[in-house]
């Protein structure tokens, strides 16, 4: 990266040429008075298309608003919390109560990350220390992050595919499986949908983590090889512990995202889902746009929101204990 | 390094070696697979054999008007483009002002930016529908379908984490260049023009990647705020894959190339920036 073409000598100049005190209240006054212009299109544009849409999905959960109200849904006919008590009741025909949803969501963001997290760890520890040909390794370790989702769940849907896919072949003549084991309806959907994400996510961790082992001095595995330590003992009480925000950061992100991942679900099994595979923002999808129930489909989002606050809270907890320290 | 290595050092790079083709078959055989369906000819996709009588490289000539394929790709080009050029641009602005300024609210904005990211999206995608009718009934000019309003919504969407981004990588570079700037007597615009824009390029680059992935990735709002002159790739490959549920047949061979087709524009671009992307998140994600 080249450094840019700044006007060096000029700065020298203004130095000898203007009294130091008119210089020093000059950069004072360019601190002074925030240029609040320059967020004005950020905030306009976050106001108009997430703040709006929000606060009117906000008022439609507390409606009921469907195909027959839509035409004037302002005048929707006001329910009040009515239809947070549907979501918790039995679902409807189509899919899984929004309950049963939760459930999914929460274990599938659960179980991912739980099985990207070694994947990911061990990953860039094997990259970490330079040999002959990382750069080509590190770039095919990415190549499955890069992958677009929608990609990624068409590939899955046909290598779960019954019968002719490439798992219920190789299962089947590994004398294991069934070929018809129907990896992409019923209870089986859940690990079909948890390896996909797994594919195709585990390159998150394995990239905060190798950034953070950019941070890790070599002098702490210096001393500890001098005093004997093993690799194995001091990846265990050095390398983890000095991981800990990185991975903390990346865990709960990892968190956030699985559960809020819509379209691999959604390509990957069509709709309805088993109600197994159902996780709640396809739930939400289901509930809002094919049984036009969309007071129904806001509630459930609004609880879906509030799960997801648990985890971020967490991260803003963390972001506040950073500045705290530096 | 001594010539010979002890017999630990060997063991350790044997188990490297183990382990980088242990993860490496489990990346490339899906993707070999893609690559092998996509060289099928569609009669003997799920026939029974793994390998076909004969390679079908006319899939990917056949490919073209099976899926829309053309029309897709040049749309998601230009939606996805746009919306990453903007959304960088615009959260330049933000980035600066929070990094270089205290100021009532700075705080609330940037934790507002991360709660607007757990906002999920699927609840977003009705009301904003509804208003950009309103809108559009409003000023009588049509809107659903178009360009610009599918790639302000992506952009829009991209902005918390590009503000982020450019904010933690704006926090890492000295102020003291813009005040000589300003002291020489430049404009607050040429000083961000001309000393930050430079400075922040790489950072610039990584969110303009980051917010160009989330727009080709997604299917949810495109397939409502797009027409069938605007659909993205990710539309027309998914609408393709839907109509085999409604008791179409799904040609296999085509859809395989057409994905690796769709795929790979966006993989080139990251694997280019790479180097950017994992500096870009080492100073990003050890700041915290």
């Amino acid at each position: 990266m080249s450094s840019p073409q700044v006007p060096l000598d000029t700065v020298g100049t203004a130095y000898t040429t203007a009294p130091p005190g008119a210089v020093r209240r000059k950069r004072m006054s360019m601190w002074q008075r925030p240029p609040y212009w320059m967020m004005l299109p950020s905030v306009a544009l976050l106001l108009i298309i997430v703040v709006a849409p929000f606060a009117v999905s906000v008022y439609a959960s507390l409606t009921k608003l469907n195909q027959y109200t839509i035409a004037h849904w302002t005048s929707a006919p006001f329910v009040g919390l009515e239809n947070y008590a549907d979501a918790f009741r039995q679902g409807n025909a189509l899919g899984a109560s929004a309950l049963q949803s939760v459930w999914v969501s929460v274990s599938f963001s659960v179980a991912t990350t739980i099985l990207i997290t070694p994947i990911g760890i061990i990953a860039a520890l094997l990259v970490n220390k330079p040999f002959r040909g990382r750069r080509w390794v590190r770039t095919l370790f990415l190549v499955p992050y890069v992958m677009p989702v929608f990609v990624n769940a068409i590939v899955w849907r046909m290598l779960f595919m019954n019968g002719w896919g490439l798992i219920d072949q190789v299962l089947a003549g590994l004398h294991l499986a069934n070929k018809d084991t129907f990896w992409l309806i019923g209870p089986r959907s859940f690990w079909a949908m948890v390896v996909a994400d797994v594919w195709s996510s585990w390159p998150f961790v394995y990239l905060m983590v190798l950034a953070g082992l950019q941070g890790i001095s070599s002098d702490l595995y210096e001393s500890a090889n001098i005093d004997g330590a093993s690799p194995v003992r001091g990846f265990f009480s050095i390398t983890l512990p000095m991981l800990r925000p990185v991975l903390g950061l990346a865990l709960l992100l990892s968190t956030l995202n699985h559960f809020n991942n819509f379209t691999l679900p959604f390509i990957m099994f069509g709709t309805p889902p088993s109600p197994q595979a159902d996780v709640l923002p396809l739930n939400v999808y289901i509930t809002s746009f094919q049984t036009f129930n969309f007071g129904l489909g806001a509630a459930m989002s609004l609880m879906t929101l509030i799960l997801m606050m648990i985890p971020a809270v967490f991260y803003i907890r963390m972001l506040r204990l950073g500045e705290a320290t530096s | 390094m001594s010539y010979s290595m002890s017999a630990q050092q060997r063991f350790w790079n044997t188990l490297r070696a183990v382990g980088i083709a242990l993860i490496a078959l489990f990346i490339l055989i899906p993707l070999a697979y893609i690559v092998l369906i996509s060289l099928t000819p569609d009669t003997q996709v799920g026939g029974g054999s793994l390998w076909p009588s004969h390679w079908a490289f006319e899939n990917y000539a056949k490919m073209w008007p099976t899926v829309h394929l053309a029309q897709g790709i040049r749309n998601s080009v230009i939606i996805s483009g746009l919306a990453g050029l903007l959304a960088t641009l615009v959260a330049l602005g933000s980035a600066y002002v929070l990094a270089r300024f205290q100021f009532r609210g700075r705080k609330t904005f940037m934790l507002s930016l991360i709660t607007i990211q757990t906002i999920p999206s699927v609840m977003l995608l009705l009301p904003l529908f509804v208003i950009i009718v309103v809108i559009q009934d409003a000023i009588s000019i049509h809107l659903v379908g178009r360009y610009f309003t599918i790639i302000l919504t992506y952009m829009t969407f991209a902005l918390p984490f590009a503000c982020w981004l450019l904010y933690s990588y704006m926090s890492g570079i000295p102020a003291d260049l813009e005040e000589a700037g300003f002291v020489d007597g430049c404009t607050r615009l040429q000083v961000v023009r001309y000393v930050v824009f430079p400075l922040l390029l790489p950072g610039m680059v990584v969110t303009f990647v980051f917010s160009f992935l989330l727009a080709w990735g997604d299917v949810l709002f495109a397939s409502v705020l797009t027409s069938a002159e605007t659909h993205t790739v990710a539309v027309s490959l998914q609408a393709y894959v839907s109509s085999g549920e409604s008791g179409g047949d799904v040609y296999w061979g085509q859809l395989m190339a057409a994905s690796l087709t769709s795929g790979l524009p966006i993989m080139v671009i990251f694997l280019i920036f790479q180097k950017y992307i994992i500096g870009g998140l080492a100073s990003g994600a050890v700041k915290g």
